[in-house]
């Protein structure tokens, strides 16, 4: 039995050591804003915070997962406001929305070491991250969006 | 029963559908009780006691804002305030009609028929407010949601509406047709910045798609699918092995299909990977991409009785007035949809009826597909609309809700189905790899006399029943029928079919007919002597229209104006998505090669569109965009490989996309206009290849006519010019 610390509450999960946090969290915790999408860390869709640091839950043992402070899009801000939610939505960034939640989790592990990123640093940030609909114009004034809004 | 694609029967299908407009109310007395029912005008809308307006959207959503932009359409002409606008996607319903979303068609298609909606509902709700207050419907208007009697000020919401007052007539189609609509000059909400509805869910990881979906006692299932694209069977399954999985449930086998089900995803998978299976992998198990091509080449070289697509004036006098002829053989490789949600379903299959939670392009013929296979009426088959993940023309296809249905059927339990990445990519219906030879022929006068193209391509109509008397798949030629005034054309349709399944990805024949077309069209204006632009004008007196974009692309992306070595622009002008329905649309590629390694950057594209009638100005701009940069993907990264009857590529480390670090700048210009509308979600796809092959041209004097534009091809082509 493992436990599991996800958005400030605790889950026991009784599942082998080795199984993808990624399943867990969406199978059979139901939060399904974190997505599959590649299942070998090729796409970021199944993006998360690991301890604030943005990890893919596909490529994250449900082990390596244990005892650490797990937060994922639907505890990235109590009321989906964070700023980057806010700039996603002021800039129109979904289209089909499936990449949005990891988009937003790369991004906001990017924006909580960064406040200010360049261009250079988004894209750097970012480019793990597949989007097919390919919003990545919007994306980026997004993150800017909200870097001006953090910072101001 | 599939239903036809053709156009012809599409629009008798739009027609049946529009059955669905006649006016119906289904409010049968004035008594408390029923007062407090829906209005439910027509299979558009439903307007409830308290006020809401709730627009059935029958179209997929996948990321190209249709549920705004339609239900932005009827609140037009229903004269609803957009604060009291609500959206839903119903389950399939055979009022709806032809529930079919592709081709970039749904505002083409809908445009009116919605309009009429709105204004019909309108109509009504004005006769039954002004019977109500005892007034001359005549002296009413429609405003904000309410009706309003303009000599009294006296006014009804039009929840108050609906709530009171009984409605009996109905509107005839006919009826519908005479209505009046608005001129686009009295729009409000048509043409208007209205942020998308569905956006804000798709921010915090509310909005549910098919694979969100979670029934009590769900189970997992796995499938296990032959080497082979095509033609693989199971000779025998030993079970043995995964029954002793930790989670098994059981094991399906039949004629159709061999899977496993269990408990978790993760032991579904162990469980199946368990499984002994010996296929037979039928007679594709040679087929490789060197086998298509030479199999391509040597049609097209010796066809001769294949039917004409385009057959005008007399190509062999046309050639043979020519002063100077061009030849040029032009490829493009298998292209993979890749949406982003891998296909998935979740089947419940209770009391004969099956209950199917999923992402649907294509419900009708979803519907029509299992109805046969399960040798169950269409009623019994309900599909329950959620998001798509990614549509792209994958969703069309009714493959994986099968083999859910399938194995429910068995199971009695609800199932669960999800494909790996690397199933959904080798399952995949590809675009078609295509070889096309085009002769052109040149005038005295400069100007091209004769046109001819050889184009080998599979064609996925056969299993939509879209393929016309001929044998000729429209969907696959659209575009080589390009729309040059050009005397003497004949366009041949080679039909090959390899054993790698092909479908519908997004923009479908015109991206390789415009990338032949249009590359080619450069080639014959260096040929003359004349620059492409200036070439293609000469060639477009009788579409205006065409014309129009391709000069303000040409302008806007400083056509003519310096650049630094080894940065060239090209240009490509199109009709796509359809000849009969075109956006014009021209795009200039900026792109810069090294020409020691055959790399390209693409620095920036502008792109000019006219589509007629804008209904959302940012949801269009986000269309295009996307677009664009699908274009850029699929002509700088992406292809499939083939070998012993499958796609050698199996996930995104290997079968390429665009990704941040190489996304140009993308400049939209749209233009404004009053006509018809037409779609967006794929003509500026269809550009970026020719333009980019000229642009390539432009830097290096090499001309690239395989697309990917892969640095290897690059380089090669650098490396023969020099």
């Amino acid at each position: 039995m493992a436990q599991l610390l996800i958005n400030g509450k605790t889950f026991m999960v009784d599942a082998d050591p080795a199984t993808p946090l990624l399943w867990v969290i969406r199978e059979r915790l139901q939060l399904t804003g974190t997505k599959f999408g590649c299942g070998m860390a090729q796409c970021g869709a199944c993006t998360i915070h690991l301890d604030g640091a943005a990890v893919r839950s596909c490529q994250t043992s449900l082990a390596q997962a244990a005892g650490k402070k797990i937060t994922t899009i639907e505890g990235l801000h109590p009321k989906g406001e964070h700023p980057l939610q806010k700039a996603w939505i002021a800039e129109q960034v979904p289209q089909c929305g499936y990449c949005q939640s990891g988009q937003i989790m790369q991004a906001a592990a990017l924006l909580a070491k960064n406040p200010n990123p360049t261009d250079e640093e988004i894209v750097a940030a970012m480019t793990g991250n597949i989007c097919r609909c390919a919003t990545y114009l919007r994306i980026k004034r997004a993150i800017k969006r909200a870097a001006r809004e953090v910072s101001s | 029963m599939s239903p036809e694609l053709s156009r012809r029967d599409f629009l008798k299908s739009t027609a049946l559908a529009g059955a669905g407009l006649t006016l119906r109310f289904t409010i049968p007395g004035v008594d408390t009780a029923s007062a407090a029912a829906s209005f439910e005008p027509n299979a558009a809308l439903t307007i409830t006691p308290d006020g809401f307006v709730t627009v059935h959207i029958t179209k997929a959503e996948m990321g190209q804002g249709v549920g705004t932009a339609l239900a932005q359409i009827v609140a037009e002409e229903l004269e609803a305030d957009w604060k009291d606008i609500r959206i839903d996607y119903p389950m399939n319903d055979p009022k709806f009609g032809l529930m079919l979303t592709g081709g970039s068609w749904s505002v083409n298609w809908t445009f009116d028929s919605l309009s009429r909606a709105g204004a019909g509902a309108r109509m009504l709700l004005i006769e039954a407010a002004a019977k109500q207050m005892g007034v001359a419907a005549a002296d009413c208007v429609a405003a904000d949601s309410r009706v309003r009697h303009l000599p009294t000020g006296r006014s009804m919401a039009y929840g108050e509406i609906v709530a009171k007052v009984p409605i009996t007539r109905t509107l005839s189609e006919e009826d519908l047709k005479k209505i009046a609509l608005k001129k686009p000059s009295q729009y409000r909400i048509v043409g208007t910045w209205i942020p998308r509805l569905d956006i804000p869910e798709k921010t915090n990881g509310r909005a549910k798609f098919g694979i969100d979906t979670f029934l009590p006692g769900m189970v997992y299932a796995k499938v296990a699918y032959p080497p082979t694209r095509e033609g693989g069977k199971h000779t025998s399954v030993d079970d043995s092995a995964a029954k002793r999985v930790k989670g098994y449930i059981r094991t399906v086998v039949n004629d159709d299909i061999v899977a496993v089900v269990a408990d978790t995803y993760e032991n579904a998978v162990k469980a199946r990977d368990a499984l002994k299976v010996t296929w037979n992998p039928g007679s594709y198990a040679n087929v490789s991409t060197e086998s298509i091509f030479a199999e391509y080449a040597r049609k097209a070289k010796e066809d001769t009785t294949s039917p004409a697509w385009v057959e005008q004036g007399d190509i062999r006098s046309g050639m043979a007035e020519a002063v100077r002829t061009h030849e040029a053989t032009f490829t493009t490789d298998y292209v993979a949809h890749m949406q982003m949600e891998p296909m998935n379903c979740v089947v419940r299959f209770e009391n004969g009826v099956y209950d199917i939670y999923t992402g649907s392009q294509f419900q009708t013929m979803a519907v029509g597909t299992l109805s046969k296979k399960l040798g169950v009426e269409e009623s019994k088959i309900r599909i329950h609309q959620h998001y798509l993940g990614g549509g792209f023309g994958r969703r069309l296809e009714p493959d994986v809700i099968l083999e859910g249905a399938l194995i429910a059927r068995e199971v009695k339990r609800p199932v669960k189905l999800i494909r790996s990445r690397e199933e959904d990519l080798r399952r995949d219906y590809y675009r078609s790899a295509t070889l096309q030879v085009l002769k052109g022929g040149l005038g005295a006068n400069g100007k091209i006399v004769a046109w001819q193209n050889t184009l080998v391509a599979a064609y996925p109509g056969e299993r939509y029943g879209g393929l016309d008397d001929k044998g000729r798949d429209q969907f696959s030629l659209n575009g080589s029928d390009h729309v040059y005034d050009v005397p003497n054309q004949f366009v041949r349709a080679i039909r090959s079919e390899t054993g790698i399944s092909v479908g519908y990805v997004r923009a479908v024949a015109p991206n390789y007919t415009f990338f032949a077309v249009e590359t080619f069209m450069d080639e014959l204006a260096h040929l003359a002597g004349v620059d492409p632009v200036a070439f293609r004008l000469s060639m477009l007196g009788s579409t205006p229209r065409l014309a129009s974009v391709l000069k303000l692309a040409a302008e806007k992306g400083g056509w003519g104006t310096p650049l630094p070595p080894n940065v060239g622009r090209g240009v490509a002008c199109v009709t796509a998505q359809e000849k009969k329905s075109p956006t014009w649309t021209a795009s200039v590629v900026e792109a810069q090669v090294d020409p020691t390694t055959g790399r390209v950057r693409v620095r920036r594209v502008t792109c000019a569109v006219d589509c007629g009638i804008v209904v959302n100005p940012d949801g269009a701009r986000a269309q295009i965009e996307g677009s664009v940069l699908f274009g850029v993907s699929n002509a700088l990264k992406e292809y499939g490989t083939v070998a012993n009857g499958a796609l050698v590529q199996s996930n995104f480390h290997d079968y390429h996309v665009l990704r941040m670090d190489e996304v140009p700048d993308v400049e939209i210009h749209v233009v404004d206009s009053t006509e018809y509308p037409t779609g967006l979600g794929e003509p500026g796809t269809t550009t970026i290849a020719p333009a980019l092959s000229n642009a390539i041209f432009a830097a290096t004097g090499a001309r690239v006519r395989s697309v990917p534009l892969l640095p290897s091809r690059v380089l090669k082509a650098i490396q023969q010019k020099a």
